[in-house]
């Protein structure tokens, strides 16, 4: 089974969720549409306070080239433009929408051929943006400068308790290759993989079922027509599903320190954004929905959702019956990458793939005692730094060493702090570190 | 409302602390200190009292790591209940450990000084847990080595295996063919084999062999090894780069010597010459402290490198520096060949480091080459011609 130097086994906690098949979020009368769900600069709203809206209807548009279109989840009326807290806990600027109970939708025209320029218009026009968690403009990233001749899709998922991606596959097969083969076909692409962990036996199962989908054996790869889509099997594994990670796992490619995964001909796209691609450019919807896990021993009846963006937390864990008594952390995303909230007070985005409810016995509350150098950290890194000096220097405040023990390399995954007997602190030590260097330019 | 966490990711983390390592590693120790006990107890009928005083030793060397960093805690205003709460058993390892390094027939109170010198000089003064540049339990052998003699202020016996009576044996010289170097001496040419050498086996268990209590059986610290590196506290290979290279290069030294183990390497045949190497490689890493130095004491996370080819230089180091020196010095030198590798750790970190995922090399700029004299450039030339 291919995999990657480094990395973890965290237990995944995923059989809360495996076989909860997805549902639709009622519609609620509140909706907080953030304007800036995506890397890069804020949409600019196009709609005034007063305005009647309907689902789907555009609400605020690119304001440059690295930015997103953003929709109305529901129709209803513009209350107005109000500050609000993200999940990150930085105020942002939302859309406040109260629905009135209408059933219109607005749609784009449907594209039965498009060619690959009419793909990326309708990618930019829909505002699709990599649902993985980054959030960035999957229009500009289908534009690379870089000759490209692969497309990795990341159906790994190795972040522990969420299953939307899972499910996705499970559910809406074919929906999902089709919008794979429309991202394939925008960049002009035959190289196509799927990269799969191998806790979704289900999921692998049914893709390898459907027509032009082999698995990554050497007969079927001997047998392999042009157009044929190949599914990856790869170790169960933290963080499986980071880019360079699952480019290493998929093509054996490295990708350089600081670059992108163009720079080694690849394009790396998650399954919800294929699902997004082919509901924009198939259906004509642009996104404003999307599938979230909402899962952890807090919450009392753990479920997949399809939510639609800007629903506000606390009614999505009423839907679910609420939180338990032994609740002690919010989580919205994964455990490993995911931000912890202050309360129930914030609305999803695009990015949001899960919202955790983890109860005492889950999440940790041990504190950081002095390391004692076993380099653990070290040996799990999948960016091969060595994490134990990043937090050192960072906690003496000597920032030039902490970067020059890749401290700017470092893309968060955690599995350090997770591995760490100690507790170190040290994905926030990064992250500080990252900071200062920010200010510092 | 109720108050949540609130924190940097990753929300989730190992049940692996540094509290429960170093319970595994005393559970691990804890054969070898038995063994050591039984040994010296039941296996030498003429000083049963032995068993008791190898106990003792372990209890005073514990009760006083713990109470030493205890009471250092308390002199520095941390209160009662936090250092309860924060105690994380690597002063109990390191007493454990300093225990295991003396004689049955010490002094009472060696294992207690060496006890108060490891913790508070050599581990809370540099800062406590991490941040000792050397193993405390090391030091403090080493503390009691030099303070006391060879002898760590006691009686030395030397079992003889014929009748397993021991005999007193006192001069500092005899310590190392006391504890278990002397198949290797009489290899080398440089002592006389006694009429019953002991057999390799009785190294292997420890029996008739006197040495310190926690060295003398090298199943239970194989068997301790073990328990570590299947809950994941110790990696395999870094003990047994150790000892194998002591191992190795201690035939090669035999070789290179010519001794008597080899004088039949020129007429004989390659098995026999493969017997004779056994001869010599299978003493040389059962004898002395060499199996509880390479399993627990030169493995300290603190003091080894962080990387992986750091660490294979190091073992490997250890391991040629013990055979070379035991050659030169004739004594037991494990202990003093791990302080010298923890004192140069600082260096394998600073020279080897790991290069990050995807690492590119710079370009090499292009040397240019100096010129003695530089020449004057027309501008500065200019501007001196101006003035």
């Amino acid at each position: 089974m291919k995999t990657f130097r480094g990395g973890f086994h965290v237990p995944d906690n995923k059989e809360l969720t495996a076989t909860a098949a997805i549902e639709q979020m009622p519609v609620v009368t509140d909706y907080y549409v953030s304007l800036s769900q995506h890397i890069g600069k804020p949409a600019q709203p196009v709609v005034n306070a007063g305005d009647e809206v309907v689902e789907g209807q555009l609400i605020a548009q690119a304001s440059s080239f690295v930015s997103a279109n953003i929709h109305s989840p529901v129709c209803g009326e513009v209350v107005g433009v109000v500050q609000r807290k993200n999940a990150q806990g930085a105020n942002v600027e939302c859309v406040h929408i109260r629905s009135n109970g209408k059933q219109d939708k607005f749609a784009y025209p449907k594209l039965s051929e498009p060619t690959p320029q009419q793909i990326v218009n309708r990618i930019a026009e829909a505002g699709i943006v990599g649902m993985g968690g980054a959030g960035f403009p999957t229009a500009v990233k289908l534009q690379p400068k870089d000759p490209v001749d692969s497309l990795v899709i990341n159906a790994a998922e190795c972040e522990p308790y969420l299953n939307c991606d899972n499910r996705l596959m499970i559910e809406r097969t074919q929906e999902f290759l089709q919008g794979v083969r429309l991202i394939a076909k925008a960049i002009n692409v035959h190289n196509v993989y799927i990269g799969i962990e191998a806790n979704k036996q289900e999921a692998y199962a049914k893709l390898l079922e459907q027509e032009g989908v082999i698995a990554d054996t050497k007969e079927a790869l001997q047998n392999r027509q042009e157009d044929d889509i190949v599914v990856v099997l790869l170790k169960k594994k933290y963080p499986q599903g980071a880019e360079k990670t699952i480019i290493k796992a998929c093509l054996n490619r490295d990708v350089p320190v600081g670059a992108l995964p163009a720079a080694v001909g690849c394009i790396v796209d998650n399954v919800g954004t294929a699902y997004a691609v082919y509901d924009a450019v198939v259906n004509g919807t642009p996104l404003y929905k999307r599938l979230m896990t909402v899962s952890g021993r807090g919450i009392v009846n753990p479920k997949n959702l399809e939510v639609p963006v800007g629903t506000p937390l606390s009614a999505i864990v009423e839907l679910c019956g609420g939180t338990t008594e032994n609740t002690t952390k919010l989580v919205s995303g994964g455990p490993m990458m995911g931000f912890s909230l202050v309360n129930l007070d914030v609305a999803t985005t695009k990015t949001d793939s899960g919202f955790l409810a983890l109860t005492d016995k889950e999440a940790s509350t041990v504190l950081p005692t002095p390391c004692i150098n076993c380099g653990r950290c070290a040996s799990v890194c999948p960016m091969r730094l060595m994490p134990m000096y990043i937090d050192f220097y960072t906690t003496v405040g000597d920032m030039e060493n902490a970067i020059k023990y890749g401290a700017l390399n470092c893309f968060e995954c955690g599995t350090c702090a997770y591995v760490c007997p100690a507790k170190r602190p040290i994905v926030q030590s990064v992250r500080l570190t990252k900071m200062k260097a920010k200010e510092k330019k | 409302m109720a108050n949540y966490v609130y924190s940097s990711s990753p929300h989730i983390k190992s049940p692996r602390t540094t509290r429960r390592i170093m319970i595994d590693v005393c559970i691990a120790l804890l054969p070898a200190c038995i063994a050591g006990c039984v040994l010296n107890g039941i296996a030498n009928p003429a000083f049963p009292e032995l068993g008791w005083l190898s106990f003792m030793h372990l209890a005073i060397c514990c009760v006083t790591c713990v109470a030493a960093e205890w009471i250092y805690l308390l002199c520095c205003k941390k209160p009662f209940k936090q250092i309860v709460r924060e105690f994380d058993f690597t002063s109990l390892v390191t007493g454990l450990l300093i225990g295991m390094n003396l004689y049955p027939t010490s002094k009472w109170y060696v294992g207690l000084l060496a006890s108060v010198f490891a913790i508070v000089i050599v581990k809370m003064l540099f800062g406590g847990t991490g941040k000792n540049i050397v193993n405390p339990a090391i030091a403090g052998r080493i503390f009691a080595f030099i303070a006391f003699g060879a002898t760590l202020g006691g009686t030395m016996y030397f079992v003889n295996p014929s009748n397993n009576t021991p005999l007193p044996v006192t001069s500092p010289v005899s310590h190392g063919s006391m504890t278990g170097a002397t198949p290797l001496q009489v290899l080398l040419g440089s002592a006389e084999a006694p009429a019953n050498p002991l057999n390799n086996w009785d190294l292997f268990l420890g029996t008739g062999v006197a040495g310190t209590i926690g060295e003398t059986c090298k199943l239970a610290l194989i068997v301790g090894g073990i328990y570590l590196i299947i809950r994941g506290v110790l990696n395999f290979r870094w003990p047994l780069v150790y000892i194998l290279t002591t191992g190795v290069v201690s035939v090669l030294i035999a070789w290179v010597d010519n001794t008597r183990a080899f004088s039949t390497v020129n007429s004989g045949t390659i098995s026999i010459a493969f017997e004779d190497a056994l001869k010599v490689f299978l003493p040389s890493i059962l004898s002395g402290g060499l199996m509880l130095g390479a399993i627990f004491m030169a493995t300290d996370y603190v003091t080894t490198p962080n990387t992986k080819l750091g660490n294979y230089i190091y073992f490997a180091l250890l391991g040629i520096l013990t055979a070379v020196l035991r050659r030169v010095m004739k004594i037991e030198v494990v202990s003093f060949v791990i302080l010298l590798g923890n004192i140069l750790v600082p260096l394998f970190d600073l020279f080897i480091r790991r290069k990050p995922f995807g690492y590119v090399k710079p370009e090499k700029k292009p040397r240019v080459k100096k010129l003695k004299s530089e020449p004057v450039s027309d501008e500065k030339a200019v501007a001196k011609e101006g003035k």
